[in-house]
């Protein structure tokens, strides 16, 4: 059955993506912007296609290669808000070539609906196809700032690891077809050696765009030198569909348990927050140590994929979706400081004294990412921790709550720089776009209300944690 | 009501965010009322409250995370309602004091008043998730209070304490998870967890209790996680060490009777030797350490590591007389310690130095504030007619019965706590007059009245201790199963 209609959203998103392209060469000069503005509505589109779907029988089944269910339509649209967010981000960055706007666009919606396929594939040849387009999209994403050499540098590293990574992958994949004799991964194929030998060769390429340590190198650097809207889009979108592409593969069709996968799943999750938040503590560019954040973070999401309990599978899904609004909302800020001052920590200085609001919202935000309560990071990690416990896995529950307060110390160490610290010279007030403006106020709101009133997005989850077979 | 008690500061902070910063009497206003309908509204839950009754009063529930069965659950009784109180009259003084906070005002009320809910919901909250995230929401407002208004090293101070208090609630938080999922059906309710306590068997108790007492222990502070308390109380400025004092370390001890002795009982007994021997340490310790001090501020900070060390001894009597103590040696050691900072604060405004070696004579330039400061010092060190003595004697009469040479030793570290006071007493107040403080101004009106009902309440307590022990008597009678 081919039943290519459930895959109308991530179609419709490369159709106008291409559409943009297109009209880029068309459209007279200084009009580029309408293009930004015109994926941004079509972004907007698909989402509301999304929604309407949401547990819509008729947009669920399966297909030669796919499997739309609820699971999958969860992580597309966290997927497509994200990447909403970030492209508001982009309107407001003023180092994007003008010229560019319509390619630049482009490339993230052709990304995003490779991420949307990702979330939905249950073929390995899909799952490589989409990974491919995200990471061709990708590089070229991060090194947009031609004319910046840090641009050039962390694009570069970021194409070598990858381009190594998909080899080491499509090793694993010509394995499993060995072992398995089809690329579907529904196959049920039986533990033996050389199977899971392959599956850990996949899992090192999946681990490579989830940046989950030691497959986390290329991350500081692409962060860094990428566009800021461009590095929050990295942080977030790729993870999280990726994430949904791990929770598919090595919880779902492959249990940990049974394939004897489940303590090295859980020696990544720890090896991963413990690098990551132990890295950042030494890292003065703000843009750097979100990146080591970022991978800490996906260390906790690792926890929920470790467990491989339906609350771990819940939790982890919670928190990808919170995830991507503290994320966004740290990085809207690093933009409006960054515009002027750069990405030193020292652009921070006194940030209070020049706009309080901008202060505290990167504060929730941080606070948020941190865990500490009331707020949305923290109902995640309870949630994520809540079924470490429950499955008896201690040991990676007192790693996960150790490392929430060594994060503690680097995040605030921005919070002390923006509050305990006095800027140079007279603070003067802060200009701030009204796209940055737009996507700040998005993505606090729900680290707000998300951590007073989670009872909605859990609800959510729990009708989506549901993955058809 | 209870919600209005613990809400209103909140209401109070979103205002002040709100008002433009310029407009600084009006953030002061918007914040004495908002503390105040707080202060008011707890005052008169006095009268419908049922001191005869052991049972959560003014109760109320409502679903808030239904799919984990997290409830909005608040109530007091009579172990919660004196510190709830307490927490309203200590917040209302400290925004007395705070008046003299000259920089960044807006910000400075709107974190006090998010501290202020934080400390309210601790002492409200029947739900472990929603009494975590009040414990944890005090954290960051006084981190920047530390932070922002405090002393020479109030960066290094404020990120010790966060840091130092987030790794014991951390394993609080594991505590009560694994609390929930024992829980048949899963529940945070704090108690339908006291009535299912009785099945769990002994080791899984003493796990959660290590959780458990590691996050308050830390908040009391019990020795030996009492290293953050002097550094974060000598660099906080006045009001917020008075809070920190008054407050926050009592949210341990009700932590530890409301969470550890109560949801894990068995737990608590295989713990109560070591308890006993961090009460006897905390006292004696804690006292040698103060008189070791030149600086005032420190001192205090000591002695309230010490009087923890009595609340510790009366908790681990378990007796009705040594929980009284305890109880009332909390509301003691809050309402006088605050006055004390408040004191020392005076002080260092007026001379810029805390170092006791530098005065001298003092009664003779400053009679008034010399009289406070010595009624204050007489009922810390429990000399009898002042509320220090009532609470302490309890503790001791509680414990003696259980711990014998224990409760010999710390009697003894009594000594020491009155050593320190009469030698600050001396050293700044009598003797010559140090000229160069001849040209300091006695106490201003905004000092004493923010000074003056913590002294009556400390004759108070101290000549007629029936009327707080009568609120909290019925509570503590069926804690102890009688």
């Amino acid at each position: 059955m081919l039943n290519l209609s459930l895959l109308t959203p991530a179609l419709a998103l490369a159709g106008l993506a291409l559409l943009i392209l297109l009209a880029d060469m068309l459209l007279p000069r200084g009009r580029e912007r309408w293009l930004a503005h015109l994926a941004w509505i079509s972004c907007a589109g698909v989402l509301c296609l999304l929604v309407r779907g949401l547990g819509d029988p008729a947009a669920l089944g399966r297909g030669t290669l796919w499997t739309v269910d609820p699971f999958s339509q969860f992580f597309q649209t966290a997927t497509v808000l994200a990447a909403m967010l970030c492209l508001l981000l982009s309107l407001d960055y003023r180092d994007l070539p003008r010229r560019q706007a319509g390619s630049f666009s482009a490339l993230m919606l052709l990304s995003v609906s490779g991420l949307m396929l990702l979330t939905a594939a249950h073929d390995l040849l899909l799952i490589f196809i989409s990974l491919e387009l995200v990471s061709l999209s990708s590089f070229i994403l991060a090194g947009f700032e031609r004319s910046h050499p840090k641009s050039n540098e962390g694009a570069m590293k970021y194409f070598l690891f990858g381009a190594f990574a998909s080899a080491v992958m499509v090793y694993g994949i010509s394995l499993y077809y060995g072992a398995a004799g089809t690329t579907r991964l529904d196959a049920g194929a039986p533990p033996d050696p050389l199977l899971i030998l392959s599956l850990l060769l996949i899992l090192l390429g999946f681990g490579f765009k989830a940046s989950l340590a030691p497959m986390h190198f290329w991350v500081p650097d692409a962060y860094e030198g990428a566009p800021t809207p461009v590095t929050a889009f990295l942080s977030i979108a790729p993870k999280i569909a990726t994430f949904a592409l791990l929770l598919r593969v090595y919880g779902a069709f492959f249990p940990a348990g049974r394939y004897g996968l489940q303590a090295l799943l859980g020696l990544l999750a720890a090896l991963t927050m413990t690098i990551g938040n132990f890295t950042a503590f030494f890292q003065n560019d703000v843009k750097r140590l979100l990146a080591y954040s970022s991978i800490a973070q996906a260390g906790y999401l690792m926890i929920g994929l470790a467990v491989g309990t339906p609350l771990g599978l819940q939790g982890a899904m919670f928190y990808s979706f919170v995830y991507a609004a503290m994320n966004v909302g740290c990085f809207a800020v690093v933009q409006a400081v960054g515009r002027e001052g750069g990405y030193g920590l020292d652009a921070f200085n006194g940030l209070a004294k020049r706009s309080l609001g901008l202060s505290l919202a990167m504060a929730f935000c941080l606070l948020s990412l941190a865990g500490i309560p009331p707020l949305a990071g923290f109902i995640g990690k309870l949630y994520i921790f809540a079924a470490a416990v429950e499955s008896g896995q201690y040991a990676l529950a007192v790693i996960g709550v150790l490392n929430s307060v060594a994060s503690v110390y680097y995040y605030f160490r921005i919070a002390q720089r923006m509050f305990l610290r006095e800027a140079k010279g007279e603070p003067a007030a802060l200009a701030v776009g009204p796209y940055v403006y737009g996507s700040l106020a998005a993505a606090v709101a729900g680290v707000l209300l998300l951590g007073v009133h989670p009872e909605p997005l859990i609800a959510g989850v729990r009708a989506s944690a549901r993955l058809l077979p | 009501m209870l919600s209005l008690i613990t809400w209103a500061p909140l209401a109070g902070a979103l205002i002040v965010l709100m008002l433009p910063k310029e407009k600084e009497r009006a953030i002061q206003a918007v914040s004495f009322a908002a503390a105040g309908v707080s202060l008011l509204a707890s005052i008169a839950l006095l009268a419908p409250f049922d001191g005869g009754s052991a049972a959560m009063q003014f109760v109320e529930r409502c679903a808030w995370i239904p799919s984990l069965n997290i409830q909005y659950f608040l109530g007091v009784d009579g172990l919660s309602l004196p510190l709830v109180l307490l927490t309203t009259l200590m917040s209302f003084i400290a925004l007395i004091g705070s008046l003299g906070i000259k920089t960044r005002l807006k910000e400075y009320f709107f974190w006090f008043l998010l501290l202020e809910v934080g400390m309210l919901g601790v002492f409200c909250a029947l739900d472990l998730v929603l009494f975590y995230v009040f414990w944890e929401l005090t954290l960051v407002p006084m981190y920047f209070l530390i932070g922002i208004w405090g002393g020479p090293r109030k960066e290094f101070a404020a990120i010790k304490f966060f840091l130092y208090t987030l790794s014991g609630s951390v394993f609080m938080l594991l505590a009560i998870l694994a609390l929930y999922f024992r829980a048949v059906p899963h529940t945070f309710d704090i108690l339908e967890l006291m009535r299912a306590q009785a099945g769990w068997d002994p080791r899984f108790q003493s796990l959660v209790f290590l959780g458990l007492y590691f996050g308050v222990a830390i908040k009391i502070p019990a020795f030996p996680f009492h290293t953050w308390l002097p550094l974060a109380h000598v660099e906080a400025p006045t009001p917020i060490s008075v809070i920190l004092a008054a407050v926050l370390l009592k949210m341990g001890v009700y932590g530890l009777l409301r969470l550890c002795y109560q949801i894990v009982p068995a737990g608590f007994r295989w713990f109560l030797p070591a308890l006993v021997l961090i009460a006897v340490v905390n006292i004696v310790y804690g006292a040698l350490c103060a008189m070791a001090q030149t600086d005032m501020k420190k001192m205090v900070a000591y002695s309230s590591v010490n009087h923890m060390g009595y609340c510790l001894l009366g908790i681990a009597g378990m007796s009705a007389a040594g929980f009284a103590g305890a109880v009332l040696q909390m509301i003691n050691h809050g309402v006088i310690t605050g006055a004390l900072f408040l004191l020392v604060g005076v002080i260092y405004d007026r001379a810029h130095t805390r170092d006791l070696s530098a005065f001298g004579g003092l009664a003779l330039k400053l009679p008034v504030y010399a009289g406070l400061m010595m009624l204050a010092s007489f009922a810390s060190l429990g000399l009898p007619g002042l509320s220090g003595f009532v609470g302490e004697f309890l503790c001791f009469l509680g414990a003696f019965p259980s711990w014998k040479w224990q409760t010999v030793i710390s009697v003894l570290g009594v000594i020491a706590t009155a050593a320190f006071f009469l030698r600050m007493i001396q050293k700044v107040f009598l003797g010559a007059l140090n000229e160069k403080w001849a040209g300091l101004q006695d106490m201003t009106t905004r000092e004493l009245v923010s000074v003056l009902p913590l002294a009556a309440l400390m004759i108070w307590f101290g000549v007629y201790p029936k009327w707080p022990l009568d609120l909290m008597n019925a509570t503590l009678a069926r804690m102890l199963g009688q």
